[in-house]
């Protein structure tokens, strides 16, 4: 955590853009450059700014989430959408798509809703890692405690 | 039907639960419904598989692999089949009777009934892998059985070492039939059909001419023969003895064991009949047959004497595969049924007089014909049938027995030898019998009878012994020509060709009754000075037992994987890098230099090289050597981070957008992480290292390096599969989609690998939270440790 006015006011600033701009690079990457993978990593960018800046306690409150819950639901959701291949008697995974593209999001399909699995497991991942490490007392001794998310300098 | 058969029975596996409530014989014998059904429904396809004529039925299970699950209805199944169902239900209901005060019944019946499911599964199998898997089930299963009494030492070292060498054997066994099964494809059957039991013995003549023909039965051998107890992997069933009696008579008299002997003459009329096939069976088989018969009269434990009898008969069973022939297939099918039954009666009497009076040891009892009269004369009937006494059914399996090694097409030696292991055994069988009849029913009752109050047990529970026990004197005097139609279509699966099947009592006056009588005056003989035999001294030395060596062998392994163990994780970062890449080294770069060298493609300038181009190749080495002499911690990971950007630039100039964002991003993300770990340590690194352990990682750095070049460009040079790229072109937007290929890869081509990535991903997550949180739990360590930065330090220089 760096106790920088800075730091602080950008981050604060990026957080909703680096969030909006993951979700749009998630259901671009169909066609753009981008994809869950992509997405997952900028989201936990997003949150990993907010830790660097305010410090593990604060980035957790970020977004109303359990990071180790999502990675493992991110695994299930992406392997759910290769079951409904195996109900019509195709393999496992194969890809499904409505007929007809939805207005503003595009063509849905089950590689699409599959890419949400990667991008909820990459998030998860990335963003538990990080925070676990910060969190870790061996490495932060002084920081432990909740009082100290907005940050008195570390010792 | 034959699916649902096995399918339901391993599915319906928890109704043993039922037994931890209610009232447990009545649960036995209720749970022996199931079996009685499977019984009753085998019997009723007796027509349908007269002759050589039999039921398949395959689910396709990998079908892009030309794997399914398949099932085979003939003879030999169906006699399995019926055995094993039909002793079953028999043990199921003696198993409530007999283990009525063990709180763990319920777990037992579990286990006993997936080891039913398995081996019918076995048996039942149409293809050699659909075996393979019931046949480790069975070794699975019956690892839990053998084990059940786990607070007893001596019953984990038997399901141990059962578990070891049938699981060993199995190993052995599955490279064998993949062997066959490529034996039978390149005999030009089509591969989807290539591992059916059909298709390897209709293809025997071609493989048997081929060189695959050796490897591979070798390996058949050495899986059925560790799982039929065979010499010199006899020993484990001995100690499997440890197992509750129920299951040591399920599985030892009429089941598991002689999985290897089905799987044997199963594959006889394809197979068999080759110098080979016939040699190892009949040595090995005759030996077994010979040494458990004449180990069983120096046995006094009653389960042990049994076992040793057992391991004996199922030689006796493999010497008769490898004698070949129409008797031989007669004798196979005659004396799989006879021993069953005589077997499992006895064994489960020995069950009843271990319930009844606390022991085993003959020494210990005696004179139990007074108080249990109804055991006793059952004990008798089983008896006189393994001895092979006139009118029993074992009788008309030792006639046959005999006559198949008469009339073997083998060489006279092997008959003759044949001809002696039968003797030999029949005369051991007598000795034997009679030592256990003698030792536990006749004579002054000792004080260890007296002291309990010994009677026969109830009806329920003598039932389940007596009525093989009785079947295998009725069965030869009243219904041979009923047993005859049993009989007939599994020695025709044996045979390989159809056959006539007359069992009789009387043959006239034959050779084979002229041999059997002798055995019999011999045995006779031989038992009235059964005591003095016993009190001989071995003739095998002590460190020659089997169990103590195989003991040997497991803890001299146990103690060099532990000192391996020690040496590999010392703990220590460095170490785990330096032995990673040493691995890494040796396991891909020898065969990299050797066969690789030929496609790498020649390294040429590139005519339109651009000036920024070599600047940004240019930047990576500086950076790297940057890193290294980094005196600063911070400087050194933003070196690395210039190292990370230039390769992400290139991507970008080779158009991998995909990538480059993907780079970047990890980038990023890796500086963090490294900052934050980073961040404890202390700013300047300090060189601690000798000089030498710097030269050895330098070189090591230095070879990994090569070795990763070398790799790329004998990839890129090679063509053994064609370039995949212009599917993923053509198709991506075709049938994926999507205008970006390297995203419709990740989803949809290849989706099936990146699901394995992200759960490789969230499995590398719980790794990191078990190290991290998990220790939570115990008082903080002081931190920061000194030892902890000193080895940084030291891998940092």
């Amino acid at each position: 955590m760096y106790d920088s006015v800075i730091l602080r006011s950008v981050s604060r600033l990026m957080l909703p853009i680096l969030l909006l701009l993951s979700v749009f690079m998630l259901l671009r990457g169909h066609n753009l450059p981008g994809g869950g993978f992509i997405g997952g990593l900028v989201a936990s960018c997003a949150v990993i700014l907010q830790m660097v800046a305010f410090g593990p306690t604060f980035a957790r409150r970020v977004l109303p989430a359990n990071y180790l819950a999502m990675a493992a639901v991110g695994v299930i959701f992406a392997a759910s959408w290769g079951l409904p291949a195996l109900l019509g008697g195709q393999p496992f995974l194969t890809a499904l798509w409505l007929p007809e593209p939805i207005p503003g999001v595009g063509k849905i399909g089950t590689p699409v809703l599959f890419d949400v699995g990667v991008f909820l497991t990459v998030i998860g991942v990335t963003t538990q890692i990080a925070l676990l490490l910060s969190e870790e007392p061996l490495l932060f001794p002084m920081e432990r405690g909740p009082a100290r998310d907005e940050g008195a300098p570390r010792a | 039907m034959l699916a649902s058969i096995v399918l339901i029975t391993l599915a319906a596996a928890p109704l043993g639960l039922l037994a931890r409530r209610g009232p447990r014989p009545l649960v036995g014998w209720g749970l022996a419904l199931l079996p009685a059904a499977i019984f009753a429904l085998l019997l009723s396809q007796l027509p349908a598989v007269a002759g050589e004529a039999h039921i398949t039925q395959a689910i396709p299970w990998a079908p892009a692999m030309g794997v399914e699950l398949r099932f085979t209805l003939d003879g030999l199944s169906l006699l399995f089949g019926l055995v094993i169902s039909g002793i079953g239900a028999l043990i199921f209901g003696y198993a409530g009777h007999y283990m009525q005060s063990d709180p763990g019944l319920g777990r037992f019946f579990v286990y006993l009934i997936l080891f039913m499911g398995a081996m019918l599964g076995l048996v039942l199998a149409g293809n050699v892998l659909t075996m393979f898997l019931f046949w480790e089930l069975t070794s699975v299963t019956s690892y839990l059985l053998i084990g059940y009494k786990h607070d007893y030492p001596d019953a984990r070292r038997g399901a141990q070492q059962s578990l070891l060498i049938t699981a060993g054997g199995g190993l052995a066994l599955l490279v064998g039939l993949l062997l066959l099964g490529e034996a039978a494809r390149r005999a030009g059957v089509p591969p989807g059909e290539a591992y059916t039991f059909e298709a390897i013995i209709g293809a025997g003549e071609a493989i048997k001419a081929g060189p695959l023909y050796a490897p591979a039965m070798i390996l058949v051998f050495l899986g059925a023969f560790t799982k039929s107890a065979q010499f010199p992997f006899h020993f484990w069933l001995p100690g499997a003895m440890q197992a509750p009696t129920p299951a040591s008579a399920f599985l030892h008299s009429a089941t598991m064991v002689k999985a290897g002997i089905y799987l044997l003459a199963r594959l006889a009329p394809g197979l068999g009949g080759t110098p080979l096939w016939s040699g190892t069976l009949v040595l090995v088989g005759g030996f077994t047959f010979a040494f458990g018969a004449l180990v069983a009269t120096r046995k006094l434990d009653i389960k042990a004497l049994l076992a040793y009898t057992t391991l004996s008969m199922l030689g006796g069973l493999v010497m008769l595969i490898g004698l070949g022939g129409k008797y031989a297939a007669e004798a196979l099918a005659v004396n799989i049924l006879a021993h069953a039954l005589y077997k499992s009666a006895l064994f489960m009497i020995a069950g009843i007089i271990d319930h009844e009076t606390g022991t085993r040891d003959l020494n210990r009892l005696g004179g139990l014909r007074r108080f249990m009269p109804g055991t006793a004369a059952f004990t008798a009937l089983a008896l006189l049938s393994q001895m092979g006494i006139p009118v029993f059914f074992g009788f008309v399996g030792k006639e046959i027995m005999i006559e198949a090694a008469l009339q073997s097409p083998l060489d006279a030696p092997w008959r003759y030898a044949a001809l002696a292991a039968i003797v030999v055994g029949a005369v051991g069988y007598i000795v034997a019998a009679w030592r256990l009849f003698k030792g536990a029913f006749l004579g002054q009752p000792s004080p260890d009878v007296l002291q309990h109050h010994v009677f026969d047990p109830h009806l329920g529970m003598l039932a389940a012994p007596a009525v093989p026990a009785a079947l295998s004197l009725l069965l030869p005097l009243g219904l041979l020509p009923l047993v005859s139609q049993l009989l007939a279509p599994a020695a025709s699966a044996v045979y390989g060709k159809e056959l006539e099947l007359e069992l009789a009592l009387w043959h006239g006056l034959n050779v084979a009754l002229g041999v059997s009588a002798a055995a019999i005056l011999g045995g006779a003989l031989l038992a009235r000075f059964e005591r003095r035999l016993a009190a001989l001294p071995s003739p095998l030395p002590a460190w020659a037992d089997g169990a103590r060596l195989f003991d040997r062998l497991t803890d001299a392994m146990l103690a060099g994987a532990t000192a391996f163990t020690a040496a590999i994780q010392a703990g220590q970062l460095r170490r785990y890098i330096l032995y990673t890449t040493a691995a890494f080294l040796c396991a891909v770069g020898i065969p990299l230099a050797i066969y690789g060298a030929a496609s790498a493609i020649p390294i040429t300038p590139d005519p339109q090289l651009q000036p920024y181009e070599v600047f940004a190749a240019a930047l990576i080495p500086v950076a790297i050597v940057a890193t290294i002499r980094a005196r600063s911690r911070v400087g050194a990971i933003i070196a690395v981070g210039v190292v990370g950007a230039m390769v992400s630039l290139f991507f970008i100039l080779f158009s991998a957008p995909d990538l480059a964002l993907t780079q970047l991003l990890i980038e990023v993300l890796s500086t963090v992480f490294l900052l934050l770990v980073f961040s404890v340590l202390p700013a300047r690194f300090e060189i601690l290292s000798s000089p030498w352990a710097r030269a050895r990682d330098a070189a090591m750095a230095a070879l990994v390096g090569l070795l990763m070049t070398g790799l790329v460009l004998a990839t890129a040079g090679s063509d053994a599969f064609g370039s995949i790229a212009p599917y993923f072109l053509e198709n991506s937007l075709e049938k994926g989609k999507g205008h970006n290929v390297v995203n419709v890869i990740l989803v949809d081509f290849r989706g099936f690998d990146t699901l394995g990535e992200i759960t490789v991903l969230l499995t590398a997550l719980l790794g990191i939270y078990g190290l991290l949180r998990m220790r939570r739990a115990s008082p903080p360590p002081p931190a920061p440790s000194p030892s902890r930065g000193e080895g940084g330090q030291k891998e940092g220089a």
